[in-house]
């Protein structure tokens, strides 16, 4: 009888240890890549380099347009998602009947949740490029942005949509409110958190991404403010990839670590005001 | 709410009206140092934007093709298969420089005494028949055979001379590799390597082998050989036009041909067109 | 009046919200069709031996397996870097009696989930690439091992959180019931949690795996780009290349609406419908562990 348990006490040190291991080893390689990340970028970063442009392919300079470029692209991507995520989350939630639809409007968005970033790019290059003749265009960017960040915006509002206490509807249904006013009055105001939230996320993955836009809205210089909708911009991830393929140059290398330290930064502060939003906006909405 | 969001909305479409004569080139990464900064330079003198990408020969090509960019740089011919492809548009090649696809070597090799090849040797290497340094004069090591994208120009002039088809596979590879940035890195990086670099970006960790001919001559890769066009592997750099340029676009080809452009292509490390 | 208008609004309502219902909902049809049509040309071409070993372009040869085999090879190097780590991992961070550094380090997962796939890359490039090679004694760092493992970190993250949710979601009454019957930890958590959390880890298993699959821009700078089956076969210290790396080189060097467009669209195609059957799959095994519970 002793054999057995001290077979079982082994193999639960065993486990234990394993698991610990597993922990740190998880822990070691995570926070080596933010430690890292952050030291070499750190030593890049400086006033001239966020706010002078690049020169010599990235080498010296800075990344000025970059960041304009991709928060232009970003920016006007939410502009787009965010009225069409309102109106299908409406259209789930108030004004769609049938189940059959409802499903496979819930399985479409997880299906393009689901697409990788370059089929994105694909097919960005052949609806809009090639087939619509838009040429290389920042707004074609944009707009492939807005498609990806599309499920999460609107499952984040619908989600939202349906948090929202049903007294809240009844209270105004008996006041004499008609259904539209019900949805200007209280359905939207109540779901402003999970639009907000929602953005915010889908910010903070739309400004990292490289594959989609690399074919279809970037060039690699002499692109600074775009004039029209029809242009190239830079941005910082397709500048990263650029600067990465010199990397036995050190000044490029280094750059590359600046450019990506800020676009971390960028990602981190989208994720933390997404974050705070959701608390904020929460607590004021049930005012 | 919904008001200032269609004001906003109206104002960035009325910017869509405007259509700047920003010129698009794209294609090589040997032709886009020189391209990139004389773009710098013109850009300030006209206040015309130049827009550079860069994407491979093939690619520049293609997009000058499809009419997505102006000019197209290439570090090669145009193909006749690629002229099959668009009939229908008239190309013109023009000569802004001149450089060669230089076979190099780890600088370990090349100081251990491979300072020179046969065309056939070198065959021999990329097709897997010689695997091993110590077969052409070197030590004991395997070649590391870096071979490059098939579209890039540099490997269809490099594939015409050593294989005699642009097209040809490398059997022997183990790695490839895009830009001439990338092949550079893969060079320094290895200690055994060889693969197939613009003269422009050779350095004390990537050295150019000289070549050896069937008559016996050497030929080093110099600037006055290639100049003179005597090294093997000598190759126009071409910006390419269509018929239908616009004229900034024209403007900015005759800028890269004049005195400025040319200056930038000789530190650039290549050699200007009037040589 | 007063009700015509509120009609005439609730109309307006009605029709944005449709319009808004049916872009999403055809949005992803579209993009499918698109695919699919732009893939004809390379299905109905001769002679291109699609399913063949050879991929060479510039002479009509479109042979996809050794990309296929790359995504694969690379993907379950992945996940036998990520799924073990992160499972054990996980488990412990359950066990965690501490709500506040469980909320700590489950904040840490998700700012590591957002790191965007190009810095990935570049510590491919910058670390991984020349460890590989010092370690190995290799010629160059660019192998699919290498690919393999950084994807494995990458989806590490994401793995360690969804795992960690549905271990949690077991009620802790199964597992306090056992701890006072006298079962050790990994008796609790084989015989007791796993039978219940084994869907939700399936679908983030599942999740994980899609998310390796679809991976550009990491895989892209660190795999080499030979388009060969590695001798021996399963030689991960072989250069190789995998779909989406193929596609993210090749996709700007091809010309549109040409033969080798159509198969780099077709292998597209391919990834697409792995990775959304792979999500479907998932949600599906996420809604039956709300089920059963």
């Amino acid at each position: 009888m002793s054999r057995t348990f001290n077979i079982r006490y082994a193999k639960e040190r065993g486990f234990a240890f394993i698991m610990r291991l597993s922990l740190l080893i998880c822990a070691g390689i995570l926070t080596f890549l933010l430690v890292s990340i952050f030291v070499k970028g750190i030593g890049a970063i400086s006033l001239e380099f966020l706010f002078t442009s690049a020169r010599e392919f990235g080498r010296s300079g800075g990344i000025i347009y970059q960041l304009l470029g991709s928060l232009l692209m970003v920016l006007v991507a939410i502009l787009i998602v965010v009225p069409v995520a309102v109106g299908t989350s409406l259209f789930q939630y108030a004004f769609n009947t049938k189940k059959g639809i409802a499903y496979l409007l819930e399985q479409s968005l997880y299906a393009l949740n689901a697409i990788p970033s370059i089929t994105y790019g694909i097919f960005g290059l052949i609806f809009f490029v090639n087939v619509l003749n838009t040429g290389i265009s920042w707004f074609v960017g944009s707009i492939i942005l807005a498609i990806m960040m599309l499920p999460t915006v609107t499952l984040s509002t619908y989600q939202a949509m349906t948090a929202i206490p049903k007294i809240y509807q009844e209270n105004a249904a008996a006041l004499g409110l008609k259904k539209s006013q019900i949805i200007r009055r209280v359905t939207l105001p109540q779901s402003l958190q999970g639009i907000v939230t929602g953005s915010l996320i889908g910010l903070a993955r739309a400004i990292g991404e490289t594959a989609p836009i690399m074919f279809i809205a970037t060039a690699f210089s002499g692109v600074s403010v775009p004039r029209s909708l029809a242009e190239p911009v830079s941005t910082l991830p397709t500048h990263i990839l650029e600067l990465a393929q010199q990397s036995t140059d050190p000044q490029a290398l280094q750059n590359a670590w600046g450019a990506s330290l800020v676009l971390i930064l960028l990602v981190s502060a989208f994720s933390l005001l997404a974050l705070f939003a959701r608390s904020y906006l929460r607590r004021q909405g049930r005012k | 709410m919904f008001k200032k969001f269609g004001a906003l909305c109206l104002a960035l479409f009325s910017a869509a009206c405007s259509a700047p004569d920003a010129i698009y080139v794209s294609g090589s990464s040997t032709v886009l140092p020189p391209v990139s900064k004389a773009a710098e330079k013109f850009s300030a003198e006209t206040g015309i934007s130049v827009i550079v990408n860069a994407g491979g020969s093939g690619g520049g090509f293609n997009q000058l093709a499809e009419g997505q960019s102006d000019i197209g740089m290439m570090s090669r011919n145009i193909t006749s298969g690629e002229l099959e492809a668009f009939k229908t548009i008239n190309f013109t090649e023009v000569a802004i420089g001149r450089d060669a696809v230089v076979p190099s070597i780890s600088s370990e090799i090349y100081e251990a005494g491979v300072t020179l090849l046969s065309i056939s040797q070198i065959a021999d290497i990329y097709t897997g028949d010689i695997r091993n340094w110590s077969e052409v004069g070197g030590p004991d090591r395997d070649i590391f055979v870096i071979d490059k994208e098939a579209n890039r120009g540099t490997r269809q002039v490099f594939m015409d001379v050593v294989l005699g088809d642009p097209k040809a596979e490398a059997a022997g590879a183990d790695l490839v590799t895009g830009s001439n940035n990338e092949e550079q890195t893969a060079l320094v990086q290895s200690n055994a390597g060889i693969g197939m670099l613009s003269v422009a970006w050779l350095n004390d960790d990537v050295r150019g082998l000289a070549i050896v001919l069937p008559n016996g001559k050497t030929i080093e890769p110099s600037i006055e050989n290639i100049r003179a066009g005597t090294y093997p592997f000598v190759r126009d750099l071409n910006v390419v036009k269509r018929s239908d340029l616009k004229p900034s676009a024209n403007q900015f080809i005759t800028y890269l041909l004049g005195p400025d452009g040319q200056k930038l292509v000789e530190e650039s490390g290549y050699i200007g067109i009037a040589n | 009046m007063r009700s015509l208008r509120g009609l005439r609004k609730l109309q307006g309502l009605r029709l944005y919200a449709l319009a808004c219902g049916t872009v999403s909902l055809t949005i992803v049809f579209t993009i499918i069709a698109t695919l699919f049509l732009q893939s004809l040309p390379v299905l109905m071409a001769e002679n291109t031996n699609l399913m063949g070993t050879h991929w060479n372009p510039g002479k009509g040869q479109f042979g996809i397996l050794p990309m296929l085999f790359g995504s694969l090879f690379v993907m379950s190097i992945a996940v036998a870097v990520a799924f073990p780590l992160g499972l054990l991992a996980a488990i412990y961070i359950a066990e965690t009696r501490s709500s506040k550094l469980r909320r700590v380090l489950k904040s840490f997962l998700e700012l590591l989930a957002g790191i965007p796939s190009i810095v990935y890359g570049l510590i491919g490039v910058a670390y991984l690439n020349i460890w590989v090679a010092d370690l190995f004694d290799l010629q160059s760092g660019r192998v699919i091992l290498t690919a393999g493992i950084l994807l494995g970190i990458m989806i590490l993250p994401t793995f360690l959180t969804l795992t960690e949710d549905a271990i949690s979601a077991v009620p802790v009454k199964f597992r306090e019931n056992a701890k006072s019957l006298g079962l050790y930890r990994h008796e609790v958590f084989f015989s007791i949690i796993l039978p219940q959390a084994k869907t939700g880890i399936a679908g983030a298993g599942l999740l994980a795996l899609g998310r390796a699959l679809g991976e550009t821009m990491a895989v892209m700078l660190v795999i080499g780009s030979l388009d060969r089956l590695p001798k021996p076969l399963l030689n991960p210290l072989s250069s190789g290349q995998t779909i989406t790396s193929k596609l993210g080189r090749e996709v700007p060097e091809s010309a549109f609406g040409s033969v080798h467009f159509s198969a780099l669209v077709f292998m597209s195609l391919i990834i697409v419908c792995i990775t959304v059957t792979l999500t479907i799959v998932s949600r599906y095994l996420f809604r039956k562990t709300g089920a059963d519970v």
